[in-house]
């Protein structure tokens, strides 16, 4: 059974068309990386999973069932647009919307109280949420989507604000939940995380999943393409043909070989310049060259 | 159903537990308690001292009559006037006054009345505290009365056959319907009057509650969370219930207060010999029933109204430019009221009374008047019903589509045009 499957869903408001034609199957128990430049139509698509918007075409079940209200109760939901009743308090707020999604009010506070805990929020639980920071809320927010135990989690950029120990701390809760069955869908801009994180990818572009997959068969579908080199001295050698995209990196570059290159072409040049290399390794290329080759290609 | 009750159980204590309600709430009725009481002060307001008073009398007749009338008491039972002394034709009158005078200054005596020989002429009060009107009023009065009543009997009239020829006539008026006949003085028309002010008053304190707290998911950016656990319709539904269980509280609060404060001031009136115009002025309890029931439809009604503006705006400011649209019909209520009241069983009442922004006013005011065919009100009644929950309905599809837009404020026209979207 697939946790969320997408069938040629398209939307428009007005004049603009937000998503066209997006097939989509994530598998259960699965960590997705759901990835696009700003404006691709990420959101749009969330928000059709949610039932907030109905598409204009294409059918989206969850769950194997059709989206509708009760499937929103199946879903635990960190939208893009962040924000919370203001002045409730912060163990309040967290047993209203858990209680909205079905829990009892007790078990809610039960559970509200060994989250706060758990992200270190336990002395801020009778504070309102304007008296907290933007991470801590950040925190709240995050416990509200995953409380009442949803076999699908969507969380559109769960990361951002926090810093790196609180981070960590929610990438933990995330594989946690992964390894008790529960799939999450990952909508970032953060590739490292996702490289680290996810099972598969979608890469949304102009309202079009142009890739997705598990991302070891995209990467293999790549080749070993990628140099990383690293090295002091003069970096002429690299304005070789056979190089066409440099990335620099703190005490390197990341340099994509034309198809049909010789890596050794490379290391001959950067020898007979006399350069000093510590690294010179043939990879795969990083999730962010995927990203970047795959949205700028005309 | 649970998903509503937790969100109208949310929207009442969040709005309960704020200052400015609970503040509200007790201050309005404390307000009308010191108003009361003063005007009850000023009123009864009674000096506590006995004037000590000097009657010089050069008409040689009048100064017994007016010390006669002199008799009123003091709140502590003390009469209001003590004559010291009277003088009659007194043989200097300068010299006489020149004592008075320095009796007045030295505080032996508080005032002296200056009796002329000819009534026609002035009447003087010398005293130190010209503006103590509490006692002028009855002395004026008294002096007044035994002029008066001294013309009369020079004329051969009696003061008390006078007073028995201008006593006015009483014109009753009698409503007459199916029940019988009842005393009418004026309850109808009070009871339609009263409902279009508590109407008012109430959509003007809690309609726009209403609308901000509908504003309150956009505005907070909490939006998106709790549409993702409830439909627009439960959220708005329930925030329009909550709201009103707010406002009936406060209300409640407010006319308890009111009616305990009416029975004490009743009582307290009633000792003073007052409160006889209300006795006798019967209002069925049928009216009354009618009148809660349109009250209740109406609020809903209006609220929804608010609660579709609130639904159609991203910001207040937005939103308070439209709230005129929700109380338009209202005001044209109170312009088309003397339509139905000059003849409240024409068509053209039936056809308005029937109307749901209307009704609640306006069928009222018919109920009072006169008694409508019970298919009437009940048709009225379920339009009502359902004009409600059709503006909830609207309300909730505009407030879906809304989700979407930002900062800019949607025409009318586009409203409609969201009502058609899925």
């Amino acid at each position: 059974m697939d946790a969320i499957t997408l069938e040629n869903v398209t939307k428009s408001y007005d004049a603009v068309t937000a998503v066209s034609g997006v097939n989509l199957r994530v598998r259960q128990g699965a960590i997705l990386g759901l990835l696009g430049p700003n404006g691709a139509g990420k959101t749009t698509t969330i928000r059709m999973i949610m039932n907030i918007l109905v598409p204009d075409e294409g059918s989206i079940k969850v769950l194997d069932q059709p989206v509708s209200d009760s499937t929103r109760d199946l879903i635990g939901y960190l939208p893009e647009e962040r924000g919370l009743y203001p002045r409730m308090k912060v163990l309040d707020i967290i047993v209203f919307l858990a209680a909205l999604h079905g829990l009892t009010e007790e078990e809610a506070g039960r559970r509200a109280k060994e989250w706060l805990e758990r992200l270190g929020l336990a002395d801020w639980s009778g504070k309102k949420l304007l008296d907290l920071s933007k991470g801590m809320q950040q925190k709240v927010q995050f416990i509200t989507a995953v409380i009442h135990k949803p076999p699908l989690v969507i969380l559109d950029e769960p990361f951002s604000g926090l810093d790196p120990v609180n981070a960590a701390t929610v990438e933990e809760i995330m594989l946690e939940m992964r390894s008790k069955g529960s799939t999450i869908v990952l909508s970032t801009h953060r590739m490292e995380q996702v490289e680290r994180m996810c099972d598969s990818i979608c890469l949304i572009d102009k309202g079009r999943n142009v890739l997705d997959g598990e991302i070891r068969a995209i990467k293999q579908s790549y080749g070993k393409n990628t140099l990383h080199i690293e090295f002091t001295g003069n970096d002429n050698f690299l304005s070789s043909p056979a190089i066409i995209n440099l990335t620099r990196l703190g005490n390197g570059v990341e340099a994509k070989l034309k198809p049909g290159a010789d890596p050794q072409e490379i290391l001959k040049a950067a020898v007979q310049a006399n350069v000093s290399i510590t690294r010179f390794e043939l990879l795969e290329p990083s999730l962010n060259e995927i990203f970047i080759d795959r949205t700028t290609r005309a | 159903m649970r998903k509503l009750r937790l969100i109208i159980k949310r929207e009442y204590l969040t709005r309960v537990k704020t200052k400015g309600f609970i503040i509200g709430t007790i201050l309005v009725p404390l307000l009308g308690v010191a108003f009361c009481l003063l005007i009850i002060f000023l009123v009864r307001h009674r000096p506590s001292q006995t004037m000590r008073l000097v009657v010089v009398d050069n008409s040689g007749t009048l100064a017994q009559p007016i010390t006669h009338n002199l008799d009123g008491k003091l709140e502590n039972g003390q009469p209001e006037f003590t004559i010291v002394e009277t003088i009659v034709h007194p043989a200097s009158p300068d010299a006489v006054q020149q004592d008075l005078r320095s009796r007045i200054n030295s505080e032996k005596i508080d005032a002296y009345l200056w009796i002329p020989a000819d009534a026609t002429q002035s009447f003087e009060l010398h005293m130190r505290n010209p503006d103590n009107f509490a006692l002028i009023g009855p002395l004026s009065g008294a002096v007044d009365q035994a002029v008066i009543s001294a013309r009369l009997s020079d004329r051969g009239v009696h003061l008390d056959d006078v007073k028995e020829i201008l006593r006015g006539t009483d014109l009753k008026l009698l409503k007459v319907s199916e029940a019988g006949e009842s005393v009418e003085k004026g309850q109808s028309i009070g009871i339609a009057i009263a409902l279009v002010i508590l109407l008012y008053t109430a959509l003007l304190m809690y309609g726009i509650i209403t609308m901000r707290s509908v504003l309150e998911e956009k505005t907070t950016r909490t939006m998106e969370v709790l549409i993702s656990a409830v439909t627009p319709f439960e959220l708005l539904c329930g925030k329009i219930l909550g709201v009103a269980a707010a406002a009936f509280t406060q209300f409640a609060i407010w006319m308890i207060s009111t009616a305990l404060l009416f029975t004490y001031g009743a009582l307290a009136a009633a000792g003073m010999g007052a409160g006889s115009a209300l006795s006798g002025v019967h209002i069925p309890i049928s009216l009354v029933l009618y009148a809660g029931i349109f009250f209740f439809g109406g609020y809903f009604l209006y609220s929804a109204m608010f609660a579709a503006i609130g639904a159609a705006c991203s910001n207040e400011q937005d939103a308070q430019q439209l709230q005129w649209i929700a109380m338009a019909p209202l005001v044209f209520c109170m312009v088309i009221y003397s339509v139905v009241l000059n003849d409240p069983s024409s068509t053209t009442s039936v056809v308005l009374s029937e109307i749901p922004f209307f009704s609640p006013v306006l069928m009222a005011l018919r109920i009072s008047l006169l008694t409508p065919p019970a298919w009437q009100i009940v048709l009225a009644l379920v339009l009502l019903f359902l004009t409600t929950i059709g503006s909830i309905y609207a309300s909730a599809k505009i407030y879906r589509v809304g989700i979407l837009m930002y900062g800019k404020r949607p025409s009318l026209v586009e409203m409609f045009r969201w009502l058609r979207y899925s």
